[in-house]
């Protein structure tokens, strides 16, 4: 078998390939690409597994989810995987970017494969953002309906973008249909096709080793395979276990089902997007556009075109003071932001009066000093069937 | 000299017909994903109760749903509003949807203000902005009152 693939395959070369050398003295921070790759391959082949069983509409979704977590045999560890699976992608991700911008990798001549790493992130963002609706729970709808939102505020075509986004005027069937789409098969195919460009230009490259690193260090390091390659598998089975470990004993959240009347909810993204939830505060009347769109897009477009922007020469961060300010602001003010919005206090409002039957306000009680949020009781339907307002129309006709 | 000539003519062709082939499947296909752009909502008047029962509402949180198409499904629609009775026949009917980011507000008494739960922001009683990013005001909906009954403009 083996020599009838060697016959027809150039096996040698790329076994040649495989066991070049990597430059000396790179350390477990280069494993960090290995590992983003092997979440994206666990997140395609959990969510393959997960469609199985899932339905993208508002009757269904919810149910399903709650079918695939309490009685398919294993669904909780598959979806455990996928959520906390999703979760690891994003650190590993920003870990990966924090580690190129600390060795000046992106640096000439592998500034395109910066590009190309820089858009890989924005599509896991991009994953996490229309993934989180598919549960159809009231995370789901709220952070969907706020996300969306923000893109509304762009200049020109935000409104456009948004309907675009919503299949519509609002978040609902098609909504659904459009993200799960967008999660399943568009974005994959984005995603891996960018993976593949990204892997290219980085054995085209060859790996940036460290700056300190001589010519000579570069070429004479261990090979690739499969020295290299074993270490990457280790770190790989260690964060396995690790996500092995939150899928079969963390709780994932499945929160009740969508209500797009429910006020006592408190809106709020998943933990990734938390920066951008605070950083929206701050911004008021005019100048909302400013957290909504300016900063998010310019940071986007300043991390994008970053290695045209710094044409110093390469060296390690602490050595570039311009790079390390930019970088350890950035940094502070994401984790910051993020900590300020997991831990900012739900709203609380006072008990409002209690209706009576005939709907009129009873004065308040002396004492209020109870916080708590609106209940089934105090909310009035008093919609009447068709009947009812052909009646009412009638006696208003006779009345005449 | 002529095998050149010839070659570009055929690169340029290729091109040509690449382009063409793009424009000819990726129009229709473009047009198909972002029509919903130059969709627009259906607006309706959907009734709240009758007047005699809403009489002298203060901020009362009343729920009604309404048909609406949503895409290929004829679905139920849930919406929830602040009605107040100003008197003369006349209704403040204020929408809960924030006008920052869509959250739902909610009305406190004591304060008199609406508050957002989701950026901080609070709105008076008369819908207007006073702290929190909106740049809006609260939306008052259309209403209007036929044979005893209370409407409310969906858009």
């Amino acid at each position: 078998m083996k020599q009838f693939l060697k016959d027809r395959l150039p096996l040698d070369g790329m076994m040649d390939h495989l066991r070049k050398p990597l430059p000396k003295h790179i350390n477990l921070l280069f494993s960090l690409g290995s590992l983003a790759m092997f979440l994206l391959i666990l997140q395609a082949v959990t969510g393959a597994f997960l469609a199985l069983f899932y339905s993208p509409s508002p009757d269904h979704a919810h149910n399903a989810v709650q079918y695939i977590s309490g009685e398919v045999p294993f669904g909780s560890f598959v979806r455990g995987l996928h959520h906390w699976g999703a979760s690891a992608m994003v650190i590993i991700v920003f870990l990966h970017i924090l580690r190129v911008v600390l060795y000046g990798s992106y640096k000439a001549p592998r500034e395109l494969t910066w590009v190309v790493g820089v858009l890989l992130f924005i599509v896991t963002l991009g994953f996490g953002f229309t993934g989180y609706l598919l549960p159809w729970d009231e995370k789901a709808y709220w952070a969907t309906v706020v996300g969306i939102e923000i893109s509304s505020t762009a200049p020109v075509l935000g409104d456009v973008v948004a309907k675009i986004l919503r299949g519509g005027t609002e978040v609902g069937a098609v909504t659904l249909s459009r993200f799960y789409a967008l999660h399943t098969i568009w974005l994959p195919w984005l995603a891996f096709g960018l993976v593949g460009v990204h892997l290219f230009l980085v054995r085209y490259y060859g790996s940036s080793g460290l700056p300190k690193n001589t010519d000579e260090e570069m070429k004479t390091g261990k090979p690739f395979y499969p020295d290299q390659v074993f270490e990457d598998v280790v770190g790989i089975l260690i964060l396995f276990v690790v996500l092995a470990c939150a899928a079969l004993f963390a709780h994932v959240p499945l929160e009740d089902v969508a209500d797009p009347t429910n006020a006592n909810y408190d809106p709020r993204p998943e933990w990734y997007f938390l920066f951008l939830f605070q950083l929206l505060k701050y911004f008021q009347g005019p100048f909302e556009i400013l957290g909504t769109f300016v900063i998010p897009t310019v940071g986007m477009l300043l991390l994008l075109f970053l290695p045209f922007l710094d044409r110093s020469e390469r060296k390690v961060l602490w050595k570039r003071p311009i790079a390390l300010t930019v970088t350890s602001v950035s940094v502070i003010a994401i984790v910051g932001l993020t900590i300020l919005g997991a831990t900012a206090p739900k709203l609380e409002t006072t008990e409002e009066t209690p209706p009576t039957e005939q709907g009129q306000q009873v004065a308040p009680p002396d004492t209020q000093t109870e916080q708590t949020d609106e209940t089934e009781e105090d909310v009035f339907d008093f919609q009447l069937t068709e009947e009812e307002i052909e009646n009412a129309t009638e006696v208003d006709e006779e009345s005449q | 000299m002529e095998n050149e000539g010839r070659r570009s003519f055929l690169q340029i062709a290729t091109a040509c017909i690449g382009g063409l082939l793009s424009l000819a499947a990726g129009i229709p296909l473009i047009g198909f994903a972002i029509s919903p752009a130059w969709k627009k909502g259906e607006s309706q008047w959907v009734d709240l109760g009758l007047v005699d029962r809403l009489k002298n509402s203060r901020f009362k949180k009343v729920n009604y749903t309404f048909t609406a198409k949503d895409g290929w499904v004829k679905a139920t629609k849930k919406r929830s509003v602040y009605v107040t009775d100003i008197g003369n026949g006349e209704w403040d009917v204020f929408s809960r949807t924030c006008s920052h980011l869509g959250c739902l507000v909610r009305w406190n008494e004591s304060q008199e203000a609406f508050l957002c739960p989701c950026h901080g922001a609070v709105f008076d009683k008369n819908g207007a902005v006073v702290a929190g990013p909106p740049p809006e005001p609260l939306q008052k909906l259309e209403v209007k009152v036929e044979s005893g009954v209370l409407y409310v403009k969906e858009a």
